[in-house]
């Protein structure tokens, strides 16, 4: 049997590119890693399999916990890592699921070619970057009021097209149509509605951006032509979540359950883990609470979107109406949804934490326009690298609880990042050798994001699609980035 | 009292020092504040705010928790920060099972980034109006700008 050992842990080799952590001590199930020997090498440096390892801990974990191939260090939850948990006799973890809950992607297609915006990339990057909110603290593309945030956390998607930030196929591209119906905004605190008020369509800061990309490869022209991308093509792409709304509810809930269900936590080796027992008040709140994030984190990038969509109509002479949202993906979110668990089908609090939804062709799941082909998966790079579109891939239901990679794991820390590079001269050399301008709140933040303080993307989407469970359709390469 | 930023894989981490529990729970909060921006206006209002909770790891959370809320809430930028970390009197302990309290002026200071531009007057900012519905009576006002920034 082929084995690797990282530093007292050993995984043995399952077959290609699926690495197993047996079950010992208090391990529920085993743990599970999807990679090459060569991501294996990263992903052992820090405590990812610790953290993993801790998560088959949690009560009624199935299956295995798994780390996608994009895998590093979280708090208590490695980033990149998977935990179906049963909903009936498991738990719920907030720490699983990330502080920026439903922090995801969108890609929106324009009709436009790169020559179409050659020669006018300052102009746009300029006009993007004074229309659309980046940054720290306040400042959305709408002000809105308590009650509008109530009608938000209900409603998500449906709000923005009643209050005109949305066009009507939009809600059609987005994960239950933009609109989780679970959620219960009476569960999310005044404080996160306070934090969430004046945040309604900005990007915030860190590693979030919009940035208006090329499309440079094509992998699967079948696929590509459903979802509308070739060659020289302009797409937009928007990353970014739920701001300080859903910050404050990860925040408050952990609190909660840290007072509640101590004896549970005492338990666990690793107290961030913590988590409401299913079946539990506070289970059935934060799942309120959480969806009710979901909804806010949707309107905030649609916001965003319309408001690119906006600009680039008018700068270009277009009809909005021309500008399609191809698919909207959470990467960190928690959701009931029913898996095989031992030859049974089981509802499962489905926790995805720095990894996507990537559900195959025939689930009921996907818009009509996408059944037969599967789900579209965005996987954004780094601002010198470039960025794919995946698609559900045929084995993803029973390798992964139908889920791949979310992106690039950090190389290099944002400390080190910033004595490594300084931001103006990250700008002007994306600008002079690779024609990509980059325009941002704080040249801290550019110097933080630099390429080269990313692992490589490229040999993470490899995996995913040899692994069959979200295929390479094409990639992007960045032309403008706005960012916070 | 002092602190540094250390490396962390997907975030940055504070480490505080200090001679007493109050400086370090300062310092913590000044690290936080130095993670978020690079350098800050010189001027700004002191302001006060108190925390109660179960035990010193709590508190500590719960103080920069609320540090964060008056930044989103109040676009301000919490720093020079000092705090005074108390546990409960005889009286209180007896009566509640015991906890905490930190009382924290902390100097309130604009959250404007002095290395943003100010946005070149040729950009067309207003190419969609932003839109502004704050229902009357709504106590609270907001230092950001509508459209941003």
């Amino acid at each position: 049997m082929t084995t690797y050992d990282a530093d007292g842990i050993t995984l043995e080799r399952v077959r290609e590119y699926v690495w197993e952590i047996p079950r010992e001590g208090d391990m529920r199930v085993p743990a599970r890693v999807l990679a090459s020997e060569e991501l294996l090498d990263e992903i052992s440096e820090d405590k990812t399999l610790q953290q993993l390892k801790n998560a088959t801990h949690l009560p009624g974990v199935r299956n295995h916990a798994i780390c996608m191939p994009d895998g590093h260090q979280g708090y208590g939850f490695p980033v990149g890592g998977v935990a179906g948990i049963d909903a009936e006799d498991g738990c719920i973890s907030p720490g699983a699921i990330g502080y920026d809950i439903n922090c995801g992607v969108r890609m929106m297609t324009t009709p436009l070619t790169y020559d179409d915006v050659r020669g006018r990339e300052e102009e746009l990057v300029d006009t993007l970057f004074a229309n659309i909110p980046a940054g720290l603290g306040g400042g959305g593309v709408y002000e809105g009021s308590k009650a509008d945030v109530e009608e938000i956390l209900e409603r998500g998607v449906e709000w923005a097209l009643a209050e005109g930030f949305a066009l009507p196929p939009d809600l059609d591209y987005c994960e239950d149509e933009g609109r989780r119906t679970d959620a219960d905004p009476s569960r999310v605190s005044r404080k996160a509605k306070d934090r969430g008020r004046n945040q309604v369509g900005s990007l915030g800061s860190g590693n979030h951006f919009l940035e208006v990309q090329r499309v440079t490869d094509v992998y699967r022209d079948d696929v590509a032509r459903e979802f509308g991308l070739e060659a020289d093509r302009i797409v937009v792409l928007v990353h970014c979540g739920s701001r300080g709304l859903g910050h404050q509810v990860c925040t408050d809930y952990l609190r909660e359950i840290e007072q509640t269900h101590a004896g549970m936590i005492d338990r666990l080796p690793d107290r961030e883990l913590a988590a409401a027992p299913a079946g539990s008040q506070l289970a059935e709140d934060y799942y309120g609470a959480m969806c009710a994030a979901i909804n806010f984190a949707w309107v905030n990038r649609q916001l965003v979107m319309h408001r690119a969509r906006e600009v680039i109509a008018k700068l270009f002479d277009l009809d909005t109406g021309e500008m399609e949202l191809l698919y909207d993906v959470a990467h960190n979110i928690g959701k009931k949804e029913v898996h095989e668990v031992d030859g049974e089908e089981r509802e499962l609090y489905v926790h995805r934490k720095g990894a996507t939804r990537a559900f195959p062709a025939g689930r009921p799941e996907l818009p009509a326009a996408y059944r037969d082909v599967g789900q579209p998966v965005i996987i954004p790079g780094s601002m010198g690298a470039g960025s794919y579109v995946l698609r559900g891939g045929a084995n993803s239901m029973d390798v992964s609880f139908g889920s791949t990679a979310h992106g690039a794991g950090r190389l290099m820390s944002r400390t080190q990042a910033k004595q490594e590079f300084w931001g103006g001269d990250v700008r002007d050399d994306l600008r002079d050798h690779q024609q990509v301008y980059v325009k941002a709140e704080s040249g801290a933040t550019v110097a933080e994001e630099a390429p080269g303080v990313y692992k490589d993307v490229d040999e993470v989407v490899r995996v995913s699609d040899a692994l069959g469970i979200g295929d390479r359709v094409a990639r992007t390469f960045p032309v403008c980035n706005i960012k916070g | 009292m002092s602190y540094a930023l250390r490396d962390h894989t997907a975030d940055v981490a504070v480490e505080a020092t200090g001679e007493t529990l109050d400086s370090v729970f300062g310092a913590v909060a000044d690290g936080m504040a130095a993670a978020m921006a690079e350098s800050t206006p010189a001027d700004g209002d002191r302001f006060s705010l108190a925390i109660t909770a179960e035990g010193r790891e709590q508190l500590l959370f719960d103080y920069l928790d609320e540090l964060i809320y008056e930044r989103d809430i109040r676009g301000v930028l919490p720093v020079e920060n000092r705090a005074t970390v108390s546990a409960p009197s005889e009286s209180e302990g007896a009566a509640d099972g015991g906890g905490l309290i930190s009382q924290t002026p902390v100097t309130r200071v604009l959250d404007e980034n002095p290395g943003s531009s100010a946005g070149d007057e040729t950009v067309p900012r207003d190419i969609v109006p932003s839109r502004r519905s704050v229902t009357p009576g709504d106590s609270e006002t907001y230092s950001g700008v509508p459209g941003g920034r």
